[in-house]
């Protein structure tokens, strides 16, 4: 049970007031690579946020990897799994693609040229080569995608969630993006992906989960 | 008087003579008085002063760490705590330590004021008093942004953290970097938001015309008169008492 995500009874409602989860419940395993789908508003975004622990629910436990969400910082669970938010701005820091992904592991006491031989590798799987001395906040929104994927990597998780990756991407860079999450896969990295694409979907989902009004609609394996 | 909602005006006013008297005076009596009066305007006028609490307990440790830098570099009046020769904390550097969080306080409280209205209708309330449309649009363009700038700064302090950056564990040497971090891009932000904004005012050509129409048009009512009048004959008051 210690390779899965699991959501037990949770609650959670809005500050405003708005239910978007009642006793609901989830289980994900490590080895499937999850899609969830639903429309607009239905919850997809704050579901992975709950499992990250960015919000708490009011009542209900999630345990990632048999560890309670409730006693892990998110520095702790940012280590468990990776987390590409749906704008990759709000998580990009750095003046340089290097330095965007050594910086974490830095502070964490790696040393320098071991973080240097890790983010060269990722600078090469992600295809980030000619922009890896560019100010991260000026290259195109595909690459702000693969550099953000690519700095949450750097921990080495376990797990990835990516909230929408496919959002402003041109067919050849969502191709780009999908040789990336085949190559996880083979990586054994877990994956749960937030998408509206259909033919992304199919791709890589091996379990769709489908949404609505805080209820699992559909959940099918492929 | 049931249907009475303050006009933003009166309220400037107000702000403008509680934060004017707090740096007038220096002592911690009349100071304490004013922030009493500074919370009964606040009560009375229905701010939320919960979040206003909420707020000044989020910096009180700022508040209290400043206090105490400042009263470590007085060293007039009696001293109370000594290393040896050197004097650390006298009761002079006490005294003006309080006084700096009052006056903090003061302005913090008064602000809470003005979140009564919205800030359109204080930006109309500028203009309508003849302040350059240009210097209102800037006010009101700086309060329209404090809440995405708030959003974004929260947004980033939760994705460094899930870079596996405990900020609890993190150096206070270290966690100036890491602040470093966070401030770079959201500088850079900015700097796009306010390139975007002009572009995007210079497309609805903005300052086309010389003279301009607002859809909202504020009227003030007795009761607000009266309140400016007694507002500024208590500054005027208080400005005379202190200075013969």
């Amino acid at each position: 049970m210690d390779n899965n995500i699991e959501i037990n009874n949770i609650t959670y409602k809005y500050h405003k007031g708005r239910t978007v989860y009642e006793d609901f419940s989830l289980q994900i395993k490590n080895e499937e690579s999850t899609v969830i789908t639903g429309k607009n508003g239905c919850g997809k975004t704050t579901l992975t946020k709950l499992i990250m622990g960015i919000l708490k629910p009011q009542s209900g436990d999630i345990k990632i990897f048999g560890h309670n969400t409730k006693n892990l910082t998110l520095g702790q669970t940012g280590e468990m799994i990776g987390y590409v938010f749906q704008y990759p701005e709000r998580q990009l820091f750095a003046t340089s693609v290097m330095e965007e992904l050594t910086f974490p592991l830095v502070f964490k006491g790696y040393a320098k040229d071991v973080a240097k031989e890790r983010a060269d590798k990722m600078i090469e799987t992600f295809q980030l080569e000619k922009v890896r001395d560019s100010y991260p906040f000026f290259l195109s929104y595909g690459e702000k995608r693969r550099l953000a994927i690519a700095s949450v990597l750097m921990n080495n998780p376990k797990y990835i969630i990516l909230d929408e990756p496919t959002a402003s991407l041109d067919s050849e860079r969502i191709e780009i993006l999908s040789d990336i999450i085949d190559k996880l896969k083979d990586n054994k990295i877990g994956i749960l992906i937030i998408s509206h694409n259909e033919k992304f979907v199919k791709r890589h989902g091996d379990r769709i989960i489908n949404i609505e009004g805080g209820l699992i609609l559909q959940d099918e394996k492929l | 008087m049931k249907n009475y909602k303050m006009d933003p005006r009166p309220k400037l006013v107000i702000i403008l003579v509680l934060s004017t008297s707090a740096l007038i005076y220096d002592d911690i009596f009349i100071l304490s008085i004013i922030l009493l009066v500074s919370f009964l305007v606040a009560i009375l006028i229905k701010s939320n002063l919960t979040a206003v609490i909420f707020k000044l307990k989020k910096i009180i440790i700022l508040m209290a760490a400043i206090a105490i830098t400042q009263s470590l570099f007085i060293k007039t009046g009696n001293p109370i705590i000594k290393l040896g020769i050197i004097t650390v904390v006298t009761d002079y550097g006490i005294i003006r330590s309080l006084e700096f969080i009052l006056r903090i306080s003061i302005i913090i409280v008064s602000a809470a004021i003005l979140t009564t209205s919205t800030s359109r209708e204080i930006v109309q309330g500028l203009i309508q008093w003849n302040c350059p449309y240009e210097i209102a649009f800037m006010v009101s363009t700086a309060i329209r942004f404090l809440p995405v700038f708030k959003e974004e700064m929260s947004d980033m302090v939760i994705a460094i953290q899930l870079r596996g950056i405990d900020l609890k564990k993190v150096k206070l040497s270290e966690k100036i970097k890491v602040y470093k971090y966070i401030l770079l891009p959201i500088a850079t932000n900015s700097i796009l938001k306010a390139r975007d904004l002009s572009s995007s005012m210079e497309m609805r050509a903005f300052r086309a015309y010389p003279t301009r129409t607002s859809y909202m048009v504020l009227k003030m009512q007795k009761f607000d008169y009266m309140i400016i009048v007694l507002s500024i004959s208590t500054l005027l008051l208080l400005l005379i008492m202190n200075y013969r």
